[in-house]
């Protein structure tokens, strides 16, 4: 279970307090407003943020004390997930070991993970010769064989095409139920994620405005400030 | 199609691109120059030649062994210097340290020259300490004093060029770093060596070609024949033997050189060194290891003990100030203004054309590799020999014009020349820049030339532009190229002042004007770094 408890960020022209349950396994859409501090929040979770107060915890444990390299989450950024000189699999080992010496069972499980996500085909492409949706495909590859229990989502669709999207989001649950993993997953259209949610949390000027089930949260009438964003 | 735009595409179809109009001009200029000294021969017993003798081939053997090694130790302290900084973010005095990378990078080279004798000269700090220790440092003069200058000079470019490249790095990877948990070898691996790799093919073409022409320093700091340049080798053949067209044979085989080692290197995928962006500190993984700790002390250590003296050498000068309040100061200080604000419109004029001939050529990257070969066509400019260019062209226009008139003329066009490798850096990616961003928009509102100049290319550019102009003005400002050559009577600029006062030992005064050359050099720089970075 991940429990965000008043986690407090403060930044000049910015504060965000942050609380917010998930229960174990379950996948939580965060949507809201650009500059709502979506995306501060996962990096709070994540350890790229200093927090002035308040508590993050998973299964109980505080993590404020945990590097980023020792928490139990693992992030994907909407853009610059891979490395341009690295190929798919080589990007993908990097979860494993980050030195590159793979042995022949680790070189499996890339080949699994990368299967897994449909690209089977493609392990020696660099970066720049895979799609927006490849590239998206190979780190969600790599936060599968980093094996952390926390996956987190920023945007990362968000720049591909509506059926691409679908896709995506459909191999995201699905990866979820097969490795059991807690998901956090912020998203500019909310009608994409209304299948999968167990939960949507909306995130406006710096807080969790309100949270609830996906087909309670999509329809009009919850808040104003949701109706507002949702345009109804 | 409205009538004016047909006009328009008509014209523009006739006339060829303005920036290779410039090309072709700087062409014609040197091959007027080629035969201005041809014809003038050498009088009896002209060594001229399209062979070099095996004295030339020493030479230029040696120039490129030279310039080889200075080329390595600048690309290797400035790397380790730049690698250095960028892990440690805030520190107190790493401003200072900035801005003495910033000043060392547009010092005159006679400042540097000047500074690397005061402190390692015979009765410099340095080797006094040394005898106090029991160890006798050999003299300052010969190859290692050259090496140490043209690092001097060096190694603070490939800094900043390096810091710039180093902090492109997305931040989305340093975080990637910290979750991965990425050793400071998985850190070197993932984040620096691919920049290295990117950044040193197109560094290292820019200080060879400097070092192999290198004048000044070779001039003062050799220590005898044994180590010239080809550029030292025209000097001698002009102003020793007056060999005109020796002095040609020998220009041309240091141009066809240069022309080869930029066609190596661009083998290698040298491209332009980016004057890179906003130098912003990322946190890194690597950043407590032990190791780099010590590292980074010792590269911060050494570039800062080797580069700071020799930079801050010319507050000796502090005591010489009243030398300076003179006529003969005043007149040098007039003529270095009036030349080096000429060259350095001329110079941005040829960068802003030439960019944008190269930007035409990419034609919104359709075709990157004709714009990366222009762009290091503009790197061989380097290996122009001014000497030669300005002689031979004073010698078509001898009989014509008076020597100072001349060399008012002929001393800025060169020094422009000399400054554009320089300026073109600022300039083109910017440029192109807008030209991948807008290109399309531009193209499909129909502006054209100017109007598209105006509107969508000056708003990037003015702050670029301003920055090109502050610097090109800061090198012709401090040169001691063509002006050792044309310099005398009328024509006397600050740094040849400082060259007389040098040969004549009054060193204090000398300093004096150095201070005030890296004043002004330091101050325009400033200026144009507040503008490119605001």
């Amino acid at each position: 279970m991940l429990e965000l408890d008043d986690l407090i960020i403060r930044y000049p022209d910015f504060t965000g307090r942050y609380s917010l349950t998930v229960a174990r396994g379950a996948l939580c859409a965060v949507i809201g407003p650009s500059g709502g501090g979506k995306t501060t929040m996962l990096h709070a979770i994540a350890g790229f943020e200093p927090v002035l107060g308040g508590a993050a915890r998973f299964d109980g444990h505080d993590l404020a004390a945990l590097p980023p390299a020792l928490r139990p989450c693992s992030l994907l950024f909407q853009n610059h997930n891979l490395f341009p000189h690295l190929t798919a699999s080589q990007n993908v080992a990097l979860g494993l070991k980050p030195g590159l010496s793979l042995s022949k069972a680790e070189r499996g499980i890339v080949a699994d993970a990368l299967a897994s996500v449909g690209l089977d085909g493609e392990p020696h492409r660099l970066p720049g010769e895979l799609s927006g949706g490849q590239r998206q495909r190979v780190a969600l590859a790599r936060a599968l064989v980093m094996r952390r229990p926390l996956l987190l989502l920023d945007e990362p669709f968000g720049a591909l095409d509506p059926g691409l999207r679908k896709a995506m989001i459909t191999l995201t649950d699905s990866l979820r139920r097969q490795h059991g993993l807690t998901v956090l997953m912020t998203i500019h259209t909310p009608s994409d994620i209304g299948h999968v949610a167990d939960l949507v949390a909306f995130v406006a000027e710096g807080a969790v405005q309100c949270v609830g089930p996906a087909h309670e949260m999509l329809k009009a009438g919850r808040s104003a400030g949701l109706d507002a964003f949702m345009g109804v | 199609m409205a009538p004016r735009v047909a006009r328009a595409r008509l014209l523009s179809a006739r006339l060829p691109h303005p920036g290779l109009i410039a090309a072709a001009v700087i062409v014609a200029l040197l091959l007027a120059a080629l035969v201005g000294l041809s014809s003038a021969g050498g009088g009896a017993g002209s060594t001229a030649s399209l062979f070099p003798s095996a004295y030339l081939r020493g030479v230029a053997r040696g120039a490129a062994l030279q310039a080889g090694l200075s080329t390595l130790l600048s690309l290797l302290l400035g790397t380790a210097l730049a690698l250095a900084l960028t892990r440690r973010g805030t520190f107190p005095g790493r401003s200072l340290i900035m801005a003495v990378i910033t000043a060392a990078t547009v010092a005159p080279t006679l400042v540097i020259i000047f500074g690397v004798i005061a402190i390692f000269g015979r009765s410099g700090p340095v080797p006094v300490f040394a005898g106090q220790m029991g160890l006798a440092l050999p003299p300052i003069y010969g190859l290692h004093g050259i090496v140490l200058a043209h690092v001097v000079m060096n190694a603070p470019l490939v800094a900043r060029v390096m810091l710039g490249a180093l902090a492109a790095t997305p931040a989305e990877h340093s975080r990637l770093g910290q979750m991965l948990r990425f050793s400071s070898l998985d850190c070197f691996r993932h984040f620096d060596w691919p920049v290295i790799q990117r950044e040193w093919p197109g560094l290292a073409t820019f200080i060879f070609l400097l070092c192999f022409t290198s004048f000044a320093v070779v001039l003062s700091l050799g220590g005898g024949p044994a180590n010239a340049t080809l550029e030292v080798a025209i000097y001698q053949a002009l102003r020793l033997d007056v060999d005109f067209a020796r002095a040609a044979s020998i220009a041309l085989f240091q141009i066809t050189l240069s022309l080869g080692i930029v066609l190596a290197f661009s083998l290698l995928g040298a491209r332009l060194p980016d004057t890179g962006g906003h130098i912003a500190a990322r946190p890194r993984p690597d950043a407590n290891s032990r190791w780099l700790k010590v590292f980074d002390v010792l590269a911060i250590g050494l570039a800062v003990l080797l580069i700071a003296p020799v930079v801050l050498s010319v507050v000796t000068g502090i005591g010489q100030l009243h030398s300076l309040a003179n006529r003969q100061v005043l007149d040098a200080a007039i003529t270095s203004m009036v030349l080096s604000a000429l060259a350095a419109v001329m110079a941005v004029s040829l960068a802003l054309l030439l960019a944008s001939a190269a930007e035409a050529a990419a034609d919104g990257l359709r075709n990157p590799h004709r714009a990366r070969l222009l762009d290091l066509a503009v790197l061989a400019i380097l290996g122009l020999p001014p000497f030669a260019l300005v002689t031979g062209l004073f010698v078509l226009l001898r009989g014509h014009v008076s020597l100072a008139s001349a060399g008012l003329v002929l001393v800025p066009l060169v020094n422009a020349l000399m400054a554009l490798p320089f300026v073109y850096r600022l300039i083109a990616p910017p440029l192109r820049q807008s030209a991948e961003r807008h290109g399309r928009l531009s193209a499909s509102l129909g502006l054209d030339g100017f109007a598209r100049l105006r509107i969508v290319a000056w708003p990037v550019l003015k702050r670029p532009l301003a920055a090109a102009l502050a610097l090109s003005g800061a090198l012709s400002m401090g040169d001691f190229g063509v002006i050792a050559l044309f310099g005398g009577g009328d024509l006397i600029t600050l740094p040849y002042l400082m060259a007389e006062r040098m040969a004549a030992y009054r060193i204090d005064e000398a300093g004096a004007v150095a201070l005030v050359l890296v004043t002004v050099a330091v101050s325009l720089t400033f200026i144009a770094d507040r503008a490119s970075d605001a």
